[in-house]
């Protein structure tokens, strides 16, 4: 009989490296700071107490196998994993790391991810252009741009509600002390910004970014022996759904609401006994990476209703004081997307939140929220979602 | 009764005043525009579209054979009548010929087309016509050349005409030439080419081609007359003393430009459409000496007519000589960017649903897709399908204009996007595909458009040829 994850993990330490244009730093500088940070923080002895690794990368030029952990750290011998999920790939550590401590394989396991996007030299994610001589490929606007040119068809949002969503998330940002872009920008910047793939502009586009992130991971028993309530989060739910690679192929394909978003929302609520989101949860940290993607996300999420999207942002719903806070730490728009680090970094989010960490961008009375990432062309969407460890659903 | 069944011609859908070229280069301008191909096609490109023109509704499967004649073919090595039966769906029995080098090189493949009929050896040959030619920035070439093709199927049935006759002068003169090596063609004198080649050459094919038929200039409804040099058709006109405003088809100097290969073709195509029943035409084919070809048509076909008059003037303007610059060097054999590196093996294991353009339907579920997988995307049936020939025509469901990678996954320059379109194909199939020849103001949700054989890319030092969406209008 399955048991489901909620209640079973705790997550007792976080690192969290700057995120941004870091040409100074190499990803094993990069992921060595965060995976210390992370076990300084939980008082865990890496080499003695961490049972088990799983780190993302997306690249192989950031990390590759079980080595992209052990030639940073120079920490041997231990089971080590690398995933890949696309934009997914940290979360994906997580949840892996996350079952092996709940399936009773392992009491104290790390979860970590970096990226070195800079270093490719590439202004839009590189190497997508050696699958198929005659599938050439796409940039990734390109695949989230039609599913904007549909929505404004369909319910006829504008550029300007694709910059209200930017203009919420550089509000929140400025305030972080590790993002990549620190500062507010006006709607008029965003509107008039030159174009990426129309209708997405320079600021609908998260940008090319470095960074790296890191969680300690445990059971409940042993992070309040360790550590002590107030110091410790534990996961509620997690969902994790993949869909095609090639999802304009399919003639049923819409670009308003994407299938793994749905199955992924309903298997992370069903874990956590979810039924309305947007009442009982406090906030979301919705996969940004461009601006429509936040919109069509958070519909897909529950937040509100398919359509209505535009409209809760543009009424302030979705502001760090607003009903529903979303992307409090300013999301992908203001910490760019070094892909393996993204999922951990928001899981390391969340924590923070919860735990009243988050100074100068604290959403208020943070019990339980949700991180999710929508990978590829709406490939893979994984969804973990967060909250103290006495929360309950509908309490 | 054996003869011409069809014929199809195409002309890119750029082109470019020669005012344009000519106030750029500080030299004369000969007047009228001229056709340019867009930097993803080329001779094997244009040369699929006629064909797609000439065979319209015709299953291919009946064509035995297909003749390709050009003087640019993109390899110097390598068949490229293969990727155009390919292309074409032909059966993959079908005799497949490329017929190069000279500008008489498409008579020749008619010629040759003809004896197979004839014989019996073949029920159906298409040939296909096309040339793509370099000329040397701010040359008198230059301006002079178009870019097109042209396509002519022969065989048994119900036949538009017949071919009565051929005839040859050939000439050893250095004329044009154009070695391996060198980018563009090169001529000693056009006065000694005129002189001594083709006002000699054309008049004494036609004189023989006539005099073997037992017939005289005047017994002609229509001269197709290509040389390079479009003073050098009336002149030739003068000498067979051809009342100008009847007998003589039009050159399309003015329009098109001088195409090269499939020039003679193009215009008989014209002058084809124009005839009545039971008229002569001698067409006459300069290049290397002189090819004059008798035809004598059976019924009109108006109908084809318009729709080459169609192709003809459709049109969009480049606007600047930098622009006709870079798609001229864009379309250089090994130009376009070739970052990557995918494998070839993929081309030529996928060509079913890449060259041919099958999708399939699924068996269990009904549903039609693209591409051709193991697994339906739907039901995820295995090894449970048909193949299915798309459609061509479709409309856009939803586009982008992506300046941040280019066509062929190739890097962007930023300034031109590449428009890419979720497309739902006539059939129901849904595809997801770049866009070609198209402005970003005409694409829009609803807007039909047309499935075109191009250039995806030169990765692998290879020329990858696949589909691409174009306006259809």
């Amino acid at each position: 009989m399955k048991k489901g994850i909620k209640d079973r993990v705790a997550i007792i330490g976080t690192g969290v490296t700057r995120f941004g244009e870091l040409w100074d730093k190499d990803e094993k500088a990069l992921l060595a700071e965060a995976v210390h940070t992370a076990c300084g923080e939980a008082h865990v002895d890496l080499q003695k107490q961490v049972e088990a690794v799983w780190v993302g990368t997306q690249y192989t030029s950031s990390g590759i196998a079980g080595g992209a952990f052990t030639e940073a750290l120079k920490v041997y011998g231990k089971p080590v994993t690398r995933c890949e999920n696309f934009c997914a790939t940290g979360m994906d550590a997580v949840k892996n790391a996350a079952y092996a401590v709940a399936a009773g394989i392992h009491d104290i396991v790390l979860a970590c991810g970096v990226e070195k996007l800079m270093d490719q030299g590439s202004h839009g994610l590189p190497g997508l252009n050696e699958i198929h001589p005659l599938q050439t490929g796409t940039s990734m606007p390109a695949i989230f741009a039609p599913c904007a040119v549909r929505a404004f068809k369909q319910w006829g949002w504008s550029k300007e509600d694709l910059a209200r969503v930017v203009v919420k998330n550089h509000h929140n940002g400025a305030k972080h002390p590790l993002a990549h872009f620190r500062k507010e920008v006006s709607l008029e910047v965003v509107i008039n910004a030159p174009m990426i793939s129309y209708p997405l502009g320079l600021y609908d586009c998260c940008a090319m970014s470095d960074g790296a992130a890191a969680v300690i991971l445990t059971t409940p028993e042993i992070a309040r022996e360790m550590i002590g309530p107030g110091n410790y989060v534990t996961i509620k739910g997690i969902g994790h759904s993949v869909y095609s690679l090639n999802p304009f192929n399919d003639p049923d394909f819409t670009g308003l609401s994407f299938p793994a978003n749905l199955r992924a929302a309903k298997m992370a609520y069903d874990d956590a006994g979810i039924t309305n989101p947007a009442k009982e949860l406090d906030f979301g940290i919705v996969h940004d990476c461009f601006s429509i993607n936040e919109l069509l996300s958070m519909q897909d999420m529950g937040i509100c209703k398919h359509g209505e999207a535009a409209d809760m942002v543009r009424s302030g719903g979705t502001a760090i004081d607003g009903a529903f806070p979303v992307n409090p730490d300013g999301g992908l728009k203001c910490f760019g997307h070094p892909i393996g680090a993204t999922g951990v970094r928001m899981i390391c989010e969340l924590t923070r939140q919860i735990l009243g960490r988050a100074e100068g961008y604290q959403v208020k009375n943070a019990r339980a929220g949700f991180a999710h990432n929508l990978g590829g062309p709406f490939t893979t969407s994984m969804i973990t979602i967060v909250g103290t460890p006495d929360w309950e659903a509908g309490g | 009764m054996t003869g011409i069944l069809s014929y199809g011609i195409y002309v890119p859908a750029w082109r470019i005043a020669r005012e344009t070229i000519a106030t750029a280069g500080g030299i004369f301008s000969a007047g009228g525009e001229r056709s340019v191909a867009g930097w993803d096609e080329d001779s094997v490109t244009m040369a699929v579209e006629a064909g797609f023109n000439c065979i319209g509704d015709m299953d291919p499967g009946e064509i035995d054979a297909v003749y390709f004649a050009t003087v640019t073919p993109p390899f110097r090595e390598k068949q490229s009548s293969a990727f155009i039966a390919a292309a074409l769906d032909l059966k993959n029995t079908a005799r497949t010929y490329d017929i190069t080098d000279t500008l008489r090189s498409s008579t020749q493949a008619l010629q040759a087309a003809w004896n197979d009929v004839k014989s019996g050896t073949a029920r159906k040959v298409l040939v296909v016509a096309a040339d793509c030619r370099p000329a040397a920035p701010r040359s008198q070439e230059e301006q002079f050349y178009g870019d097109g093709a042209a396509a002519i199927l022969l065989g048994e049935g119900a036949v538009i005409a017949t071919i009565d006759g051929f005839a040859t002068a050939a000439n050893a003169l250095p004329g044009v030439w154009r070695r391996e090596t060198d980018r563009y063609p090169s001529s000693f004198d056009a006065r000694f080419n005129k002189k001594c080649g083709f006002l000699q050459d054309v008049p004494t094919a036609i004189s023989s081609l006539l005099s073997a038929a037992g017939l005289t200039v005047g017994n002609a409804s229509k001269f197709v007359i290509s040389v390079p040099d479009p003073a050098g058709t009336l002149e030739i006109a003068r000498l067979l003393k051809l009342d100008m405003a009847t007998q003589l088809e039009d050159l399309l100097f003015s329009q098109v430009g001088l195409t090269g290969s499939p020039h003679c073709l193009l215009l008989l195509s014209r002058a084809l459409g124009k005839s009545k029943e039971g008229q002569y035409i001698v067409c006459a084919n300069y290049g290397d000496g002189c090819d004059a070809v008798l035809i004598k048509t059976i019924a009109a076909a108006d109908t084809i007519t318009e729709s080459g008059a169609g192709i003809i003037n459709k049109k969009k303007l480049v606007r600047s000589y930098g622009r006709f610059s870079a798609i001229k060097e864009a379309a250089e054999p090994g130009s376009l960017r070739k970052q990557g590196n995918p494998s070839i093996v993929k081309y030529w294991r996928d060509q079913k649903w890449g060259l041919r353009r099958y999708g399939m339907r699924c068996n269990n579920c009904g549903t039609l897709q693209y591409p051709i997988s193991i697994c339906c995307l739907k039901c995820g049936a295995m090894d449970n399908h048909v193949d299915v020939r798309l459609s061509r025509r479709g409309k856009v469901f939803s586009y982008t204009h992506d300046l941040l990678l280019g066509p062929g996954c190739t890097e962007s320059d930023g300034i031109n996007p590449c428009t890419r379109a979720i497309v739902d194909l006539d059939d129901g199939c849904r595809i997801f595909i770049e866009m070609t020849d198209n402005v970003p103001e005409e694409v829009d949700i609803d807007v039909p458009v047309e499935l075109s054989l191009r250039l995806l890319h030169e990765k692998g030092d290879f020329a990858v040829y696949g589909w691409r969406a174009k306006p259809d209008k």
